[in-house]
């Protein structure tokens, strides 16, 4: 059996499914958090997988701009989580219910 | 081995074209290094600085401008990062949103009693996000510029410690804002894999000469890289986040969002859609129509049964962005000229209006309900009449600036024969204008109302401190000014047409 | 060779084998008649209505965050290591650039203290030192502080 590149695109395609469904789903900040670096890691998955096809490095250098990127998100969105754990703990987002129309 | 590592031929770097880059992201560097190290900082010092910084980006900006007037737009650092006349038209409406979000946020912060050199060093380096933005020349450029912009922004929603909405907007604007660069960066990478390229000029140049035989990926990457950018710049049905994070995040930081944020997100749009994407304007065209007329529609009319204001301009603001995307769908430089010259005067407005409501929402930041506004034309005459004319600005009431922008963009639309979407636009706008009037009656028309009311319920507004008092006056005044005689930001909107230069 | 690792392996496997027969046997072989009595969290007393507050230690959510960016930093050191001498002068000012923007961060975090690690009486005199008592910021001493006492940020001792 054959893994061409497309074998590769999929993945990266069920992989930003799942976390994107995920988020949706999830009512765990922390879990949700979890979700957001499945889809960018997925994104990273095609990107390297595009690269290698195209014959191109472009697809890898952007990698590590990506990675970067997604660890300062993370960190922000903890902090945040911190902030707001700290006074309320066990919250969910349905338990953040204060901003209403 | 490594000795025998032959030179990398190295990109050449135009330092004088980043000046304003340079200026921001320094300044927020310099400012940050400086409140950790000395002991007591005055408590003037990171505002004014902000400010002098803001200023002098506007100032390096002219020569800048002239210098691309006479020798036509550049691209360096190997084609990576480019300068033309909108990257220099958005810097300069990103420096003066800076400039009156510092004003604004002086006089809060202090009111607040808040502590606060964290919050201008994230407004600069928001800045500085937003000019990467508006001067990228690869999507991967535009992607850190976008989330340099955007995590900057997330914490200083969460910045006021004691309000539990301000943390709780921060945590939704994240959690959207994350899964919008999710699919943003999905979207450069499925262009990435079918155009061979992230460069812009590069797969502008691509997709111009050549015919795709499966273009499947390419759709993929222009739907989820509109998907991405609608987020970030809350076109409706991606506008979820806009009115809690108004609501809830701090009110100057607010006027950044509105401002700032949109402008810079404009800017990635037109380059991305229009300039790089524009030899395929057929296929994504309806996709932006599409949007724009349910974002039109859906801002106006859901903003009408709003009793909160901030929220109210929330909706507003969405709708703004449905006139913006009136624009960017008629993909021609008409189009493109009347998308600036709108962000130039909705740059104003929100700065304007959210000072006023800096003002009105009182110790606590938390009166912005509209029985907070009920006769403020007889108590507080000027404060009033300026939110009155900023309010009819944003309604695009003839002789504002809001009329000539929203001329702009509905007559680009008519000249792309998109006949209905003008149409709807213009239907939306009347629509709209009932939600400014809502306010506006309660300004002027219902002040019989408070004097039934005991004491508590009488709302006093503070005096405005200098801060916002000076963003009120010059965004009034240059609203008016701007309504009569629109014909030099017209200019400047329409020499600032982008231009994609190879690397 | 490795078989002298022979009897830990067996030891190993009968630990297992012992915990999760226990575990069975207790299963199979226990009476049990459960009651209302029986299920409620406590035999006596009240019957909690919500969740007590758990002790938040912010502290090391502070250190994992500082970690996770300091040390993703790293990623860009690495290419230009193995790529410096052909970069050359240019590769050395982007590094020194980078370096910058990262020293500086943790320029700031040293000077809000975040990486102090102690009682908190000592973290407050140090804010105190370096602030006075009326300019306060936001940093690792008031984390963990904030709110629970309202509209007072810095922090009264035990009664």
């Amino acid at each position: 059996m054959d893994v061409t590149v497309a074998w590769y695109l999929t993945l990266g395609a069920v992989l930003f499914t799942l976390g994107a469904v995920g988020l949706l789903v999830r009512r765990n900040p922390l879990v949700m958090f979890m979700c957001v670096e499945l889809m960018l890691n997925a994104v990273n998955l095609t990107f390297v997988s595009l690269g290698d096809a195209l014959g191109d490095l472009g697809g890898q250098v952007s990698v590590f701009f990506v990675l970067v990127v997604a660890a300062a998100e993370v960190v922000v969105g903890l902090g945040i989580i911190v902030a707001i754990m700290r006074r309320r703990s066990g919250a969910t987002v349905d338990d953040l219910s204060v901003l209403r129309g | 081995m490594f000795a025998q590592a032959e030179t990398v031929a190295t990109p050449e770097v135009l330092w004088w074209a980043l000046v304003p880059l340079l200026v921001l992201a320094g300044a927020a560097v310099l400012l940050l290094t400086v409140a950790s190290l000395v002991r007591r900082l005055p408590e003037w010092l990171p505002a004014a600085w902000t400010i002098v910084a803001g200023l002098a980006v506007l100032v390096s900006v002219v020569p800048l401008w002239n210098e691309v007037q006479d020798d036509g737009a550049r691209s360096f650092l190997a084609g990576a990062v480019g300068i033309d006349g909108s990257t220099l038209f958005v810097t300069a409406l990103l420096a003066v949103a800076v400039v009156a979000t510092a004003l604004l946020s002086r006089a809060y912060l202090t009111r607040e009693d808040l502590p606060g050199v964290e919050l201008y060093v994230l407004l600069l380096l928001s800045a500085a996000g937003g000019v990467v933005m508006a001067s990228a020349n690869d999507l991967i450029v535009l992607f850190l510029g976008l989330e340099l912009l955007s995590i900057a922004v997330y914490v200083m929603a969460a910045l006021h410690l004691r309000r539990i909405q301000s943390q709780e907007a921060a945590l939704k604007y994240f959690v959207l804002g994350a899964f919008a660069s999710a699919f943003l960066l999905y979207g450069i990478a499925l262009v990435y894999g079918a155009t061979g390229a992230t460069g812009l000029a590069r797969i502008a140049g691509y997709l111009s000469t050549t015919i795709l035989l499966e273009d499947g990926m390419l759709m993929a990457g222009f739907g989820l890289l509109l998907v991405g950018l609608g987020f970030k710049v809350a076109a409706v049905p991606f506008h979820a986040w806009a009115p809690d994070v108004y609501q809830g995040a701090p009110t100057p930081v607010v006027a950044w969002m509105a401002a700032g944020v949109k402008a810079a997100g404009f800017a990635a749009l037109l380059r991305v859609f229009v300039l790089t994407f524009g030899s395929w304007s057929g296929e994504w065209q309806p996709a932006v129509w599409g949007l724009a007329i349910l974002t039109v529609l859906g801002g106006s009319v859901v903003a009408v049964v709003q009793t909160d204001v901030k929220r109210m301009l929330a909706y507003s603001s969405i709708a703004h962005a449905g006139f913006l995307l009136v624009g960017v769908q008629a993909a021609s430089d008409r189009g493109t000229a009347a998308v600036l010259t709108y962000l130039g005067v909705y740059t104003l407005l929100a700065c304007g209006s959210f000072a006023v409501v800096t003002v009105v929402g009182g110790a606590g930041d938390d009166r912005h309900g509209i029985d907070a506004y009920r006769g403020l034309g007889a108590r507080r005459p000027w404060l009033a009449g300026a939110f009155a004319v900023l309010l009819l600005g944003q309604a695009g009431v003839p002789f504002t600036a809001g009329f000539v922008a929203k001329f702009g963009v509905i007559a680009a639309a008519t000249e792309g024969h998109s006949y209905a979407l003008a149409g709807i636009a213009m239907v939306s706008a009347a629509v709209a204008a009932f939600v400014y009037l809502r306010i506006l009656v309660a300004l002027y028309m219902e002040d019989r109302h408070l004097e039934d009311d005991d004491e508590a319920g009488a709302v006093e507004v503070d005096p405005a401190p200098w801060g916002p008092r000076i963003v009120i006056t010059v965004s009034v005044a240059l609203v008016l000014v701007l309504g009569v005689v629109p014909g030099p930001l017209v200019d400047l909107a329409k020499d600032a047409v982008p231009v994609l230069v190879g690397g | 060779m490795l078989g002298q690792y022979l009897p830990v392996v067996a030891l190993l496997v009968l630990a297992a084998l012992f915990a999760a027969l226990s575990f069975v046997a207790s299963r199979l072989l226990a009476p049990r008649r459960p009651h209302d009595r029986k299920l409620a969290p406590y035999e006596c007393g009240i019957i909690p209505s919500r969740e007590t507050p758990e002790r938040f230690p912010v502290r090391f959510y502070l250190v994992a965050m500082i970690f996770i960016v300091f040390d993703i930093e790293i990623i860009f050191f690495y290419p230009w290591a193995v790529a410096h001498r052909g970069i050359g002068l240019f590769g050395l000012v982007a590094v020194l650039i980078f370096s910058v923007a990262v020293f500086e961060s943790f320029v700031y975090l040293i000077g809000n203290g975040a990486l102090e690690w102690g009682p908190i009486a000592e973290v407050r005199q140090a804010v105190s030192r370096r602030f006075g008592s009326e300019v306060v910021r936001p940093g690792v001493r008031q984390v963990g502080l904030e709110g629970r006492d309202a509209g007072n940020p810095t922090i009264e001792g035990g009664p």
